[in-house]
């Protein structure tokens, strides 16, 4: 059963057909072609798909479609206009996180929500925020370290 | 000779009289107005369909009353057919399998006359005479009528027929001796129908029926006496059941269902969550997207009715009043166990929040829920085990089953640092309990 949905992305209206069930993920990877949120497990078990619904880290793998309607839902290709997702990617960009890249588009949206709830993390919230975005690559260590870098350049 | 005849009087005394305590009170007794026939009965109709269906045909009115009866869960095994049976349930002595109950003729029930039906339904009669076992909860069916019996028949032989043998029990002696179940029947079926009770209202005596009859409610919620059968001193005071825990639905206040309001009770039953209270999950998630969910209005409104006039039973080990919102700050707040929150943090913080405030969907709030306030925490270590996906009218909202994925130790850890965190009291669960845990679910 498909139904009318309308969602605020980015802020911008965005309508389309799917059943309610429909995991966020799903709209927002195949119906509306929003490819940086990625796929990893789909059980909420990995992080890869972490999106800001009202400024809040969720996991859009296993959130259905009918839970988000008149919330406001960031992407990676727009948290970049948040204060805390342009520091975040600065810092990423200056520590080179990256390395294979297909958890980063989760880490920093879950980095982002971090430093706008919490400006000045110290390592247990680190813990607390990041534990659940997971990273083959072990980029861990350089996440930390640019999360502080993002963190410091905030109080300059 | 003569001494020996004495001692054998004394010993049948003894035990009429051992029987009749452990027997207690039937479901309905609290309920001490006088009762007539149901076709005595004028003031309003307590069986049967709702006002809405009574002019429908036979097969319409028998799937409502078995859905409220909830058939289809017992005798569906995930994945297989509906009605094809083959559901495990796991007991303390052996494992039981339910029964095919699709008009197949040679696994099912397609050679069961009305008759048959029955014997089966409110006596626990199999049609080769055999007994059934009580998992079958006959001691509630035998309060429908013949009608209503006969009208589920009508519904089931409507299915097509599955051609499917439900495996063979695995019930160690001597809990494999059928024919024992003549003596347990004798003594704990009931074996009457429905009779209204004149000095309570049309509503009750619809819930009463629903409750009793159809919904049995009693058959989780409430405790067991030594004989394995329903103790009604307790009624609805809370049991365990296939692995979790059925709470407290009596009228008690501070642990049952005395301080929720209509409003919330209503939105238990037909959604399964309620604010303030959590979400249903394993037994009762299932029994409401099968059953309750598909309640008229005024069903529900009845069962709430009859609910709210069962006796207060409190629940000694569940603390007064549940917890308040734990602090935003994973800093804050209990922080003792170090392996459970670590846990927490990777698997569950990103749906549940750090607050029990759940970001995502009030379904998945933990603040004010029994399970996180439970000191036992059965029901967190397993929905942890087992997940729930909840069939909702807007759409599916599931939670993983961590099962596979965590250790015992690490499940223990976890369920005992959400209800520290979330609840009135943290449990000390241990690995040995939660593998307990993972024996006792059906599947």
């Amino acid at each position: 059963m498909h139904m009318a949905t309308t969602l605020t992305i980015n802020g911008e209206t965005k309508s389309f057909d799917a059943p309610p069930d429909m995991p966020l993920l799903w709209v927002l990877r195949d119906i509306l072609g929003m490819t940086g949120t990625k796929f990893g497990c789909g059980i909420a078990q990995c992080g890869a798909c972490t999106v800001h619904v009202d400024g809040k880290a969720v996991r859009s793998c296993v959130l259905p479609v009918s839970a988000v309607a008149n919330r406001a839902i960031t992407t990676i290709e727009h948290v970049g206009s948040t204060p805390a997702g342009a520091k975040v990617q600065k810092a990423w960009l200056d520590a080179e996180v990256v390395q294979c890249g297909y958890c980063q588009s989760g880490q920093i949206m879950a980095a982002a929500a971090l430093l706008a709830a919490t400006p000045n993390p110290d390592d247990s919230d680190i813990d607390a925020a990041m534990a659940g975005n997971i990273c083959r690559c072990g980029t861990y260590v350089r996440i930390r370290e640019a999360i502080k870098h993002a963190a410091n350049g905030r109080q300059s | 000779m003569r001494i020996l005849g004495s001692l054998v009087v004394i010993a049948i005394v003894v035990a009429g009289l051992a029987v009749w305590i452990i027997r207690g009170p039937g479901p309905l007794d609290f309920a001490a107005g006088p009762k007539v026939a149901l076709a005595d009965y004028r003031a309003g109709k307590p069986t049967g369909v709702p006002a809405k269906l009574e002019k429908a045909g036979i097969v319409e009115r028998g799937e409502y009353i078995a859905k409220a009866a909830d058939c289809m869960v017992c005798h569906t095994k995930p994945g297989e057919k509906d009605y094809s049976g083959g559901l495990a349930f796991k007991l303390p002595f052996g494992t039981l399998y339910s029964t095919n109950i699709t008009p197949d003729k040679d696994t099912g029930i397609g050679n069961y006359s009305d008759q048959d039906f029955l014997n089966a339904v409110q006596h626990g009669k199999r049609r080769d005479g055999a007994r059934l076992y009580p998992a079958m909860p006959y001691t509630s069916y035998t309060f429908m009528t013949d009608e209503d019996v006969l009208a589920v028949k009508a519904y089931l032989f409507s299915l097509p027929a599955v051609r499917a043998k439900a495996p063979d029990n695995t019930l160690s002696f001597p809990f494999n001796q059928r024919w024992a179940m003549i003596v347990w029947s004798a003594v704990f079926n009931p074996d009457t129908r429905f009779t209204p009770d004149t000095s309570k209202s049309p509503e009750w005596n619809r819930g009463a029926y629903l409750a009793e009859a159809l919904a049995h409610c009693g058959e989780c919620h409430t405790p067991r006496n030594l004989g394995f059968a329903l103790d009604n001193r307790k009624k609805f005071a809370g049991a365990i059941t296939a692995g979790w825990r059925a709470f407290n639905i009596s009228s008690d206040k501070a642990t049952g269902l005395g301080n929720w309001s209509d409003k919330d009770l209503i939105a238990y039953l037909s959604l399964g969550h309620a604010p303030g209270h959590g979400s249903a999950s394993g037994p009762m998630g299932e029994a409401v997207d099968h059953s309750f969910s598909q309640f008229a209005p005024e069903d529900i409104s009845s069962i709430i009715a009859y609910l709210r006039s069962v006796p207060p039973q409190p629940s000694p080990d569940l603390p007064a009043t549940t917890a308040p919102v734990a602090p935003a700050s994973h800093r804050e707040g209990v922080t003792a166990d170090a392996r459970g929150k670590k846990v927490f943090a990777s698997a569950c913080a990103s749906c549940h929040g750090w607050s029990g405030e759940s970001p995502v969907s009030p379904m998945a709030t933990l603040t004010g829920t029994w399970a996180v306030n439970d000191p036992a925490a059965t029901n967190v270590a397993q929905i942890v085990i087992s997940g729930t996906k909840r069939h909702t009218p807007d759409g599916a909202l599931s939670m993983p089953a961590f099962g596979n994925a965590y250790t015992d130790d690490e499940i223990a850890a976890v369920a005992n640092y959400v209800t520290a965190r979330f609840g009135a009291k943290g449990s000390k669960l241990t690995a040995k309990d939660v593998a307990e845990l993972r024996g006792q679910t059906a599947e």
